[in-house]
C-alpha cells in the first residue's frame, strides 16, 4: 500500500460544490455585484452594437422618439384635436410617449435577455440575473439620453426650466425599479413561452391607450371618481402623470397615484427578482 | 457503475460525477409530414426527448488531464457542459472543486464588436476584475498572435482566429478546471503547439484539464488518462493507450 501523505491545511482546500445548485441569497447577490463591471460594460456595448451600421448612429436614440412624438402631434393634435384640458399638447405628448417607451423598451429587451443569450448561457457560468439587469440598464441609459428631446420641446414651447424638473430624478429612478421587475418577469416568461415576444407589442399597444399617453384622463373622466381610480391602478398612468406634473403642473397626481407607483415598483422588482432566480437552474435546458 | 459518493471523495478530487443524466427537449418538424396540408403542418410540431447522457459516473483528480473520445453525438460535449454547470441535468450529481471553465468553439461572442471588446466582455462575464484583465491583456495579444486584428470586428475573423481568441480569453486567468471542447481543432499548427503547452502548464500548477477531441495524437501528447464515450455512457476509462486502442478497434 502507498502511504497517504498528510493532507494540506483544510482552510486551503476549496470545497466541492454543485455547479447546478443556485447559490443562497447572500452569495448570489455578491456574485451579481461582482459582475457589475460586466453589466455596465455590456450595456454600453449593446447601445453601440445596435446602431453601429446606421448613418446617424446613437442619434437614433433621439430621432426615433422625436419622430413618434411628431406623428402623434400631427394626428391627435392637429387633425383630431383631442387636446381637451391640455394647454401644451406637444410637451404633454412628448412626456407621455417618452415615459411610456422607457418601460416598453425595457420590458421588450428584458423578454429577449435570456432567450437571445443562449450561447453565452451555455458557455459561461454566471448568475443569470445579470442578463435582464444588463437589458434594463442599457434601456435606462438610452431613455435617459433621449429625455433631452423632452427638455428641448419644453423650452421650445415656452416652458421655463424650473427646480421642480429635478423631481424627475426620483420618478425615473422609481420607474427603473419598475422596469427591472417587468424585464426580469418577461425574461423568464419568454423561456417558458417563446411567443411572448410576438404578443408583447400588442399588450403594450393596449396599455398605451389605457395609460392616457395621448389624452388627459382627468378632463375626459369629467369628475367620475371611479375612472380616475381605475387609471391610478395602472402604474404606467402613474409614472406619466407624475412626470407631466414636474413640467406642466396640474392636479392629476393624487396620493393614490404616488402610492400606486411605489407599490407596483417594489412588488414587481422583488417578485421579479425571486421568481427569476427560482428558475435559474433551468435556463440552460433545451 | 455508480460510485458511492462518500467513498470516491478525497481532498484531491477535482471533479466528481455520479449517475449523471441529461436530456434535451428538441422541438422539430416531423419530416414525413412535410407533404401534407395545413392540418398536417399544424400537427407536425413535435417535441422529442433526447437522452444525451444516461448515467455517467467518474471522478478526476487535480493535476490530471483527461482526453474524451467517442463518435459524434455520444455525449462528450454535453458532459463537459454539465460539469461547467451550463447544461441543466435531469438526474444524478456533479460536483467540482473551484471554478470549471468551458472552452468551446460554439461560444458566442459579439460579431459586430472588436476583438478587444470581446475579450473584455468575455473576461468580465467570467467574473474577472478590470485590473486582472488589464494585467493579462498584453500577454493575451501576444499569445493569440492576432496583432492588429484585435481592433477589427469579430465578423471579419476566420474560424481559426476565433478559436485563438476564445482560447486566449479562457486562459487569461488560469481556472482550477479547464474543459476544452474541440476548441483546438480549427487552429493552425503553431496555435495548437502553444495551446498544448499552456495546457501542460495548467496541469503543472495542479489544474485539471478535460478535453474532447478527435485528434488522437493530441490526447497521447497531453493526457494522462482517456475516456471513451458512446451512446451517452462511458465505455472505457483508464490508460490512454489501452482506451485509444479499444476505441480504434471499435471504430474500424
Amino acid at each position: 500500500m502507498l502511504s497517504v501523505e498528510p493532507t494540506q491545511a483544510p482552510s486551503e482546500v476549496i470545497p466541492l460544490r454543485d455547479p447546478h445548485e443556485t447559490e443562497r441569497l447572500g452569495p448570489y447577490l455578491r456574485d451579481v455585484r461582482r459582475r457589475w463591471p460586466y453589466i455596465w460594460y455590456n450595456a454600453r456595448s449593446e447601445l453601440r452594437r445596435q446602431q453601429v451600421n446606421t448613418v446617424f448612429g446613437n442619434l437614433w436614440l433621439l430621432i426615433n422618439p422625436a419622430l413618434t412624438v411628431a406623428i402623434f402631434y400631427l394626428i391627435f393634435g392637429l387633425l383630431l384635436q383631442v387636446d381637451r384640458g391640455v394647454d401644451n399638447l406637444l410637451l404633454f405628448l412628448a412626456v407621455g410617449i417618452f415615459v411610456f417607451r422607457a418601460t416598453q423598451q425595457a420590458t421588450t429587451s428584458g423578454s429577449k435577455a435570456v432567450v437571445n443569450n443562449e450561447g453565452l448561457i451555455r458557455s459561461i457560468h454566471f448568475p443569470r440575473l445579470v442578463l435582464p439587469l444588463t437589458a434594463t440598464l442599457a434601456e435606462t441609459l438610452a431613455t435617459t439620453l433621449s429625455f433631452l428631446v423632452v427638455f428641448v420641446v419644453a423650452v421650445a414651447t415656452g416652458v421655463a426650466p424650473s427646480l421642480t424638473w429635478l423631481v424627475l430624478v426620483p420618478i425615473v429612478a422609481l420607474q427603473t425599479v419598475f422596469n427591472f421587475g417587468a424585464g426580469t418577469i418577461a425574461a423568464r416568461v419568454t423561456t417558458h413561452f417563446r411567443d411572448t415576444t410576438q404578443l408583447l407589442p400588442f399588450a403594450f399597444r393596449l396599455l398605451f391607450y389605457g395609460s392616457g399617453v395621448i389624452f388627459n384622463v382627468t378632463a375626459y373622466a369629467e369628475g367620475r371618481r371611479w375612472i380616475e381610480i381605475l387609471f391610478a391602478l395602472n402604474p404606467m398612468y402613474c409614472f406619466i402623470s407624475m412626470a407631466r406634473w414636474t413640467m406642466l403642473g396640474g392636479s392629476d397626481v393624487t396620493p393614490l397615484v404616488i402610492a400606486s407607483s411605489i407599490i407596483w415598483s417594489i412588488a414587481l422588482a422583488v417578485g421579479g427578482f425571486f421568481w427569476f432566480r427560482a428558475g435559474e437552474a433551468n435556463y440552460a435546458r433545451s | 457503475m455508480p460510485v458511492p459518493e462518500n467513498e470516491a471523495e478525497s481532498p484531491s478530487t477535482a471533479v466528481l460525477v455520479n449517475n449523471l443524466e441529461v436530456e434535451y427537449r428538441v422541438y422539430h418538424d416531423r419530416v414525413r409530414d412535410e407533404r401534407s396540408g395545413l392540418a398536417g403542418r399544424l400537427r407536425s410540431k413535435h417535441i422529442e426527448i433526447v437522452q444525451a447522457l444516461r448515467g455517467v459516473s467518474f471522478s478526476v483528480n487535480s493535476g490530471e488531464a483527461v482526453g474524451i473520445v467517442g463518435s459524434n453525438g455520444s455525449g462528450k460535449s454535453t458532459l463537459l457542459r454539465a460539469i461547467a454547470g451550463v447544461q441543466a441535468k435531469s438526474a444524478g450529481s456533479v460536483r467540482v472543486r473551484g471554478e470549471a471553465r468551458l472552452l468551446s468553439v460554439g461560444a458566442t461572442l459579439k460579431p459586430q464588436l472588436s476583438g478587444y471588446r470581446n475579450v473584455k466582455l468575455g473576461a468580465l462575464a467570467m467574473g474577472l476584475t478590470t485590473e486582472e484583465i488589464e494585467e493579462g491583456l498584453d500577454g493575451l495579444v501576444e499569445f493569440s498572435g492576432l496583432g492588429d486584428a484585435m481592433a477589427r470586428p469579430l465578423k471579419t475573423y476566420s474560424q481559426g482566429m476565433k478559436a485563438r481568441l476564445l482560447f486566449s480569453i479562457a486562459t487569461l486567468h488560469i481556472p482550477n478546471i479547464l474543459l476544452i471542447d474541440e476548441a483546438l481543432a480549427v487552429g493552425d499548427r503553431q496555435f495548437k503547439r502553444r495551446s498544448l503547452e499552456r495546457i501542460r502548464n495548467i496541469r503543472a500548477e495542479a489544474g485539471t484539464v478535460l478535453m474532447v477531441t478527435h485528434n488522437m495524437s493530441e490526447i497521447r501528447n497531453t493526457c494522462t488518462r482517456a475516456v471513451w464515450m458512446d451512446g451517452g455512457q462511458i465505455v472505457a476509462d483508464g490508460d490512454v493507450e489501452d482506451v485509444l486502442a479499444r476505441y480504434d478497434a471499435a471504430s474500424e
